[in-house]
């Protein structure tokens, strides 16, 4: 063998391990890397995608910021309701595209992102001696009953990451239950396991009874801090007449409690979760009131969203909806892997029945092309679809196409009466143009595929041009590079030289 | 062997397949599927199953009297509505059918499109295909440059190209009031594959014939084409059933979604194989001859022998 030969070799099988180990195992990944991913049609789950009625947005905020607030609303939602894994997307002016891999119950996923965002204020539960409340306190009582029985509205209990953990209220026979989030009735014995400190947090309600909420917040806007202790920046927030009385009502009541205690806190509540807890600091605000924390003018910035999307009204339209049953994704992947592993296994038996020890050496090409093909599908990461399966199996079916052309032409040229060396370089040579060309009009197919795959939305048709793009590219350089060199260090031995030319003939 | 000589008997094949075709696309067109159409599309899977005629009534007492009912070889439903349903229209849906026919209902696959979504998409689909066949134009014509007539080597292979769409589109559009198959976004997708692949056939002939004229001057034009296609046959043959393997697999034992995804796939790979054998050099002959001279004529005998 030449040098450069040698090199190339030493290279190709570089390659091949490199690439092994990025994609072995499929599910996970010796490098550290995650498995391979899977779209919705495969792993189960719904794709949506929603108009946005802007026309009915709040006037002060642009059409982009808007989007961006909306788009952090369902951001949250989603969270809270504990999908892994979630793509949400604004698509153009006034659309987004929210994916939802391994949703069981599609139909309260959706009602959950599209419902309009509810802002509320609320505070702690204190019994009669000031002291605050928490869970503990009901989870020893022997009969749930409210210790404040002047407030007969739900309790809320927020976990760790502030999310509703737990509501304590009266069902409609009149029963005192704990609920979860969904309405599912909760057991005392299993709340007792959990975090058993979680403050109660009751309605904010003004002297008339009427409840703070969002709908009584005029503005809510990042501004960098007049304060002194350090914060960067703070939330400005106003109410209108009405929220500015019930809010000083509050004010005054949450004010006479122990500073830096829980119980003088608001709960900022939007669709359920807390988003922030402020510490009341006067008595009376007179419809303004600035939120300080520790803000930096980016998390002031994100509070303000916040505060602003529980106000925000437009409307979210369902003009696009894909589900897929996770059994039936399940299945559609098992399936197609299976067909996939047969076809591909036709096509080595025919190799080696056609072409004998050139197949065997195609079909070793042919194990570093499905390496390389893979390692590339998981470093980008492209998400595997049905028909990005087939697509990928249709490129194995190509990648064989350029042997094929290859070992014709060597035949062609053994035939003339050339040595297997120049037969070889020959064959390579000549077969590359048409290899090359016949590919090309492969790519243009691809490119405007994935063109029309991103505009309308459909995750499935982008799938397939990417990887029978990446396949058949990965393809060219496999029946190039890769068989060339396993070909040239056989044919160096005198054993392989034997075999190949007997093989031919 | 001498292929070009009885190049009329397999244009008169190509005809065969692809008149029927044209005739029902004429006649019936194909059938759009949700993607193109809007509206919604469910498989629904009963378990114990239910009889077809019991759930369309069902469904007409529901109030969802243009509901369409297709039922699948897995004994699955596929139930089509001309219009959207809301969230809550569904789940009261999949609960009603449950409690008035006694069964489990389980919706294992639900797509809704909206109107505006269904006619962008059918916008997109006509830009891809019309930026697509001239990509393709544009590429054949760089491609055979330094071919001596690249426009005649251009358009053959153009020609080739329409007929290995026009099978397929006739195939389904036959399969649509037949079998009820619809074409959706998948469907281009595929005929836009195609189109790609029935280039990469042709050209790998073309490029043979172009290499022979140039080392064998003097022979007959005929002859080169010929003896062209007889050496890259085994090419051809192989690579095409290479693909056609791991498809057959696919359409075989692979995922029922996407089964007409492949099918296309797989009878375009067949006769993108069969034109850039049988006719798109063939028809190279005929217009270097301008045989069509002849055809008119009580002689109609090629001139030409191989």
């Amino acid at each position: 063998m030449k040098k450069r030969d040698t090199y190339l070799f030493v290279f190709v099988i570089f390659l091949f391990v490199l690439a092994a180990l990025i994609v072995l195992p499929l599910n996970g990944g010796l490098l550290g890397n995650k498995g391979i991913q899977l779209g919705l049609d495969l792993k189960g789950g719904t794709y949506l995608v929603y108009q946005v009625d802007l026309s009915k947005k709040d006037p002060s905020m642009t059409d982009a910021q808007a989007m961006t607030a909306i788009q952090k609303t369902i951001e949250r939602r989603v969270n809270a309701y504990g999908v892994t894994e979630p793509i949400i997307q604004i698509q153009g002016n006034d659309r987004m595209i929210v994916q939802l891999p391994g949703v069981k119950d599609v139909n309260q996923a959706v009602k959950l992102i599209g419902q309009t965002a509810f802002l509320e204020f609320r505070e702690v539960e204190v019994d009669a001696s000031g002291n605050p409340v928490t869970i503990n306190n009901y989870l020893s009582q022997a009969n749930l009953a409210f210790i404040d029985a002047k407030e007969t509205g739900p309790r809320y209990f927020v976990d760790d990451n502030n999310n509703l953990a737990a509501v304590l209220q009266t069902d409609s026979n009149g029963n005192v239950g704990f609920v979860d989030a969904n309405g599912k009735a909760l057991d005392i014995a299993t709340l007792k396991q959990g975090n058993t400190q979680m403050s109660s947090w009751i309605a904010a309600r003004g002297d008339n009874g009427t409840q703070l909420t969002g709908s009584l917040l005029t503005k809510a806007a990042p501004e960098v801090s007049t304060q002194t202790t350090g914060s960067q920046a703070d939330v400005n927030i106003s109410w209108n007449s009405e929220g500015t009385t019930i809010f000083d009502q509050i004010a005054a009541r949450l004010y006479a409690r122990p500073s830096d205690s829980v119980q003088r806190g608001l709960g900022i509540f939007l669709d359920n979760a807390l988003i922030s807890a402020p510490q009341i600091q006067e008595q009376h605000y007179g419809g303004q009131a600035i939120i300080i924390g520790n803000f930096t003018m980016q998390s002031a910035t994100n509070l303000a969203n916040l505060l602003s999307s529980g106000r925000l009204n437009a409307p979210l339209n369902i003009i696009q909806q894909t589900d897929v049953d996770a059994t039936l994704g399940s299945d559609s992947l098992l399936l197609s892997m299976r067909a996939g592993l047969i076809g591909i296994a036709l096509v080595v038996i025919f190799m080696i029945v056609f072409y004998r020890w050139l197949g065997v050496l195609a079909t070793s090409a042919l194990l570093v092309y499905g390496a390389i093909a893979l390692a590339i599908f998981k470093l980008i990461p492209i998400t595997l679809t049905l028909p990005g399966i087939a697509g990928f199996i249709i490129s194995v079916g190509m990648a064989v196409d350029a042997n094929v052309l290859i070992f014709e032409r060597m035949k062609e040229e053994l035939r003339l009466g050339r040595t297997l060396e120049a037969g070889v370089a020959e064959g390579f040579q000549r077969a590359w143009p048409s290899i090359r060309d016949s590919n090309a009009s492969t790519f243009i197919t691809c490119i405007i595929l994935y063109w029309f795959g991103s505009t309308f939305g459909t995750f499935i048709v982008k799938g397939f041009a990417v990887t029978l793009f990446l396949g058949v590219a990965v393809s060219m350089f496999s029946a190039i590079t890769v068989t060339r060199t396993f070909l040239t260090a056989v044919v160096s031995t005198a054993t392989g030289k034997s075999i190949i030319t007997r093989g031919i003939k | 062997m001498n292929i070009v000589n009885k190049k009329y008997w397999f244009f008169l094949l190509s005809a065969i397949i692809i008149i029927p075709g044209i005739i029902s696309l004429a006649v019936s067109g194909l059938k759009p599927g949700t993607d193109f159409q809007s509206g919604t599309t469910m498989t629904v899977n009963f378990q114990p199953s239910v009889e077809e005629g019991t759930l369309r009534q069902e469904l007409t007492t529901l109030k969802y009297s243009d509901a369409v009912v297709q039922k699948e070889a897995s004994g699955d439903y596929i139930i089509t509505l001309a219009g959207q349903i809301t969230t809550d229209e569904r789940a009261q849906l999949e609960k009603d059918l449950g409690t008035s026919l006694n069964t489990t209902v389980t919706i294992s696959s639900y797509e809704s499109v909206a109107p505006s979504v269904a006619s962008q998409t059918v916008r997109n689909a006509t830009i891809a295909v019309a930026v697509a066949a001239v990509g393709i134009l544009l590429y054949i014509t760089f491609a055979f440059r330094k071919m001596p007539r690249p426009l005649r080597w251009g358009t053959c292979a153009v020609i080739a190209l329409i007929h290995d769409v026009l099978v397929v589109l006739g195939i389904f559009s036959i399969l649509g009031w037949a079998a009820g198959v619809k074409v959706d976004a998948l469907f281009i997708t595929g005929m836009l594959t195609v189109a790609g692949y029935s280039v990469h056939d042709t050209i790998v002939v073309f490029d043979r014939i172009r290499e022979n004229m140039s080392k064998r001057v003097g022979g007959e034009f005929a002859e080169v084409v010929n003896y062209s296609i007889v050496q890259t046959l085994v090419r051809s043959l192989n690579t095409s059933l290479t693909v056609i393997f791991v498809l057959l697999a696919l359409l075989l034992l692979g995922g029922s979604t996407i089964h007409y995804f492949v099918l296309v796939l797989l009878i375009g790979v067949t006769t993108g194989t069969y034109s850039s054998i049988f006719n798109a050099s063939s028809l190279l002959i005929v217009w270097e001859n301008r045989e069509w001279n002849q055809w008119f004529h009580s002689s109609r005998k090629a001139k030409v022998t191989g």
